[in-house]
């Protein structure tokens, strides 16, 4: 039996790089400089709304953001992963934690800028995103402790990505070395 | 690039009808170890093991990468692995009432706890009573080698003698000098990488060509050795230059991934029992393997008092079968062996096989796990990335601690196992914030992490010991272990020796202390359960003479980490493997001059 392992997984293709980039710096100018609400052809999740979904999503881009260097967590599809984490979960708990959460978010939204999330302008969402954010270290009211939920789920997927993995960490293990480890000799 | 990877043998039918010459039961390090030298000695073996034959490279899927995984590696809804709060405020059993349908222990809550779904035991099947005590238990064939840490050390006098130098328990009925060659055996048998220290209290091996060290590393050994201390890089079970003589195995090409410890080495550079030692054993068409065996008793002849042979029920159709053999070797792993032992009554054998001195399942020791440091190596912020995983360990740090000095708080000593660099999850990704100024600030620091956590010694004593419990009973209908164990004051007292050394060397090489572990993890954390059938020159104080073997069953040997005298604070598999074959020599020996002695 023989295996080849390795070249066809040894990298993005510059081709993939390019249309990840370019479709994740398209995206979030949309709704950014629009500011309407989520339009009704816009997917639903398997288990959140399409409004849910497109929050989280928006949530999850501002959380881990496209920058020069690396495409964001909406390029990264991390909003989807989440929802399929949720779909196919058996706790109703952990599900019904999101969606309040979610809810929490739209919540603080309309208190601090008297409208939901995804209506507000880019600095009226960093605003609640910041406000959320505060409680990190000891979170206490229910969007701080969304937060925390938001931000492990947004970290664990981007950074399981092919994006967070390869483009951003420019991680370079787990193919086979010509080589050896780079390093120095003990001495 | 393509490697060639070697089927393993077809499995042969099992002939129960036949008496092998010894039957083993368990499949890991030790069992693996003595089908390796018995059928080499053309012995015939049948190995019984509990679980199943796993097929481990479609298990491991080694390379595969979180994003090709429907859940980046996570096990399916309705798994549940054990937390540290649970181990702390809940009492074994830990599964009881759980609402998951499957629960394993803390080693599944580890990245990629689908890989170790099938060789983990499910805690629900598999019960225990008594105090706190996190047990990790691998059945399939190969066990806790298809996951374990690699970390492969030598004990020393220091450890052999230990009563000789500061008086507390008992020494080992061998001294270095028994054991060096046998050490050698298994360093050029499997392989292993390290660097030469000419240290005396941790022996070097024959080893290959060792992994490199990284920048932070590199600091903090140059700086340690201004303290007199070490650091050194892993010593690891691995092959480095491969090893001939075994054509399922291919040498470490520092690939990657390696922190994925449950993801195993599916190229098997890193030692696992079955590339490494079963399959080689199972071509000289000496050894029989029975998967899906649950022994219960050693049988007993009642007109000679000899063990005869190996009561096992099928795992999956709970038929009941026996193994007959002219010797029974158990290597079931420290606890299972000793719960073996005290099942296996008999009227001859009232307390247990092989417990006239009462000792089985007493004396249980292990390592304390928990003080640690992590670091950052400033001058590492902001640089380019390099392959830092593509080895299988970063450091140690032996032990030196009672070596010359005497402490005032606690006898014997720790060391530290470390890494550092950068990995396929980064390490940064606890800190606080949000948006381009958080993604830039765990890019930047991808590399710059460095840690390392302490394992002590912890002491033997005969209160720290292991029972059947009454009552409870595994899904098989086989009485369970019921624990009665906990620390003492002197792994207290090390475990906060630990906390403050640690910090000190990392401050004394200029890395600054960015986190601490303080608190001690649950006892079986370390995974190094040894002690429950000590080795002893006194069949009253002791279950096992040198060779392994049972003072009063001259056919039974043990030949698991339950034999050991005491715990060292070096890690054990490499020490079970060479006593092992210690002790499977003697007894080839022994079976060709006639069996007078067995």
């Amino acid at each position: 039996m023989t295996d080849t392992t390795g070249h066809e997984e040894q990298s993005l293709s510059r081709r993939e790089m390019i249309a990840a980039t370019a479709a994740a710096l398209a995206a979030p100018l949309l709704p950014a400089t629009t500011a309407t609400a989520p339009s009704p052809v816009a997917l639903s999740g398997k288990f959140l709304t399409a409004p849910e979904l497109a929050l989280l999503d928006e949530l999850t881009e501002l959380i881990i953001p496209t920058d020069d260097h690396s495409p964001g967590a909406r390029a990264a599809g991390v909003a989807a992963y989440i929802d399929g984490r949720l779909a196919e979960s058996l706790e109703p708990e952990w599900q019904a934690a999101w969606r309040s959460g979610l809810q929490a978010v739209d919540g603080l939204s309309r208190e601090l800028n008297g409208q939901p999330f995804l209506l507000a302008t880019p600095d009226q969402r960093l605003a609640v995103l910041t406000r959320m954010a505060a409680g990190e270290r000891a979170p206490n009211t229910p969007p701080e402790h969304f937060f925390t939920e938001l931000k492990r789920w947004t970290v664990q997927g981007y950074y399981t990505s092919k994006i967070g993995i390869r483009l951003d960490q420019e991680y370079k293990g787990n193919v086979y070395q010509q080589g050896e480890y780079a390093g120095y000799d003990a001495k | 690039m393509t490697l060639v990877r070697v089927p393993p043998p077809l499995q042969q039918d099992v002939d129960l009808s036949q008496t092998y010459d010894a039957v083993i039961v368990g499949s890991g390090a030790a069992g693996g170890m003595a089908a390796h030298v018995l059928t080499s000695r053309g012995l015939r073996v049948l190995m019984l093991e509990a679980g199943k034959k796993l097929d481990i490279n479609q298990e491991l899927r080694s390379m595969q990468w979180p994003y090709d995984h429907p859940r980046r590696g996570d096990a399916p809804p309705g798994s549940h692995a054990l937390s540290f709060n649970e181990y702390t405020i809940r009492q074994p059993p830990y599964a009881k009432g759980s609402a998951f349908k499957h629960v394993y222990s803390y080693v599944g809550g580890w990245g990629g706890s689908d890989y170790v779904k099938n060789i983990l035991v499910d805690e629900k099947d598999h019960p225990y009573t008594g105090s706190n005590y996190a047990w990790v238990r691998a059945r399939c064939l190969g066990g806790k080698t298809n996951i374990w840490g690699r970390l492969a050390l030598r004990l020393s006098d220091y450890d052999f003698k230990a009563k000789s130098h500061d008086g507390y328990g008992e020494d080992w009925p061998i001294s270095y000098a028994d054991i060096a060659p046998y050490y050698d055996k298994v360093d050029l048998y499997l392989g292993i990488s390290g660097v030469k220290e000419n240290l005396p209290h941790l022996p070097d091996s024959q080893f290959q060509r060792p992994t490199k060290l990284n920048f932070g590393e590199v600091k903090l050994r140059h700086s340690l050795a201004e303290m007199g201390r070490v650091l050194t890089p892993y010593r690891a079970g691995v092959t480095t230059d491969g090893v001939k003589h075994n054509k399922y195995r291919s040498k470490c090409y520092g690939r990657g991934a390696c922190d994925r410890r449950p993801g195993g080495c599916d190229i098997h550079a890193a030692f696992d029992s079955p590339t490494g030692l079963i399959y080689p054993a199972m071509d000289t068409g000496h050894l029989t393997i029975r998967p899906n065996s649950i022994a219960y008793e050693v049988l007993i002849d009642r007109n000679t008092g000899r063990a005869r042979g190996v009561a096992f029920l099928d795992n999956l159709t709970r038929t009941p079968y026996e193994a007959k053999a002219r010797v029974v070797i158990l290597a079931a792993s420290t606890l299972e062996s000793a719960r073996l032992l005290l099942l296996s009554r008999s009227p001859q054998h009232p307390n247990g096989l092989g417990n006239t001195s009462g000792h089985v399942g007493h004396n249980f020791c292990e390592h304390v796990m928990g003080p640690g440091v992590t670091g950052l190596v400033k001058e590492m912020v902001g640089k380019p990335r390099t392959l830092d995983d593509g080895r299988p360990g970063g450091f140690y740090v032996p032990r030196f601690r009672n070596l010359t000095d005497r402490q005032p708080g606690f006898i014997r000593g720790y060391g530290f196992e470390g890494n550092s660099g950068h990995s396929m999850f980064p390490a940064h990704t606890n800190t606080p914030g949000f948006g381009a100024e958080f993604k830039k600030t765990v890019r930047d620091h991808a590399s710059a992490f460095i840690s390392m956590g302490g394992f002590g010694e912890v002491l033997p004593r005969y209160e720290s010991f292991v029972d059947l419990d009454p009552e409870v009973k595994d899904s098989w209908g086989i009485p369970v272990l019921r624990f009665h164990y906990q620390f003492s004051d002197n792994e207290r007292k090390m475990a906060e020796d630990m906390n403050t050394t640690a910090r000190e060397m990392f401050e004394a090489a200029g890395i600054e202390v960015v986190g601490a572990d303080r608190k001690t993890l649950t006892e079986g954390w370390s995974i190094h359960e040894l002690g429950t059938a000590r080795m002893g020159s006194d069949p009253k104080t002791s279950v096992l003479n040198q060779f392994q073997q049972s003072h009063d069953v001259r056919n039974l040997f043990v030949v698991d980490g339950s034999s050991h005298v005491s715990a060292s604070c070096q890690n054990p598999t490499w020490t079970i493997m060479a006593l092992a074959w210690r002790s499977c020599e003697y007894l080839a020996d022994e079976f060709r001059k006639g069996g007078g002695n067995l």
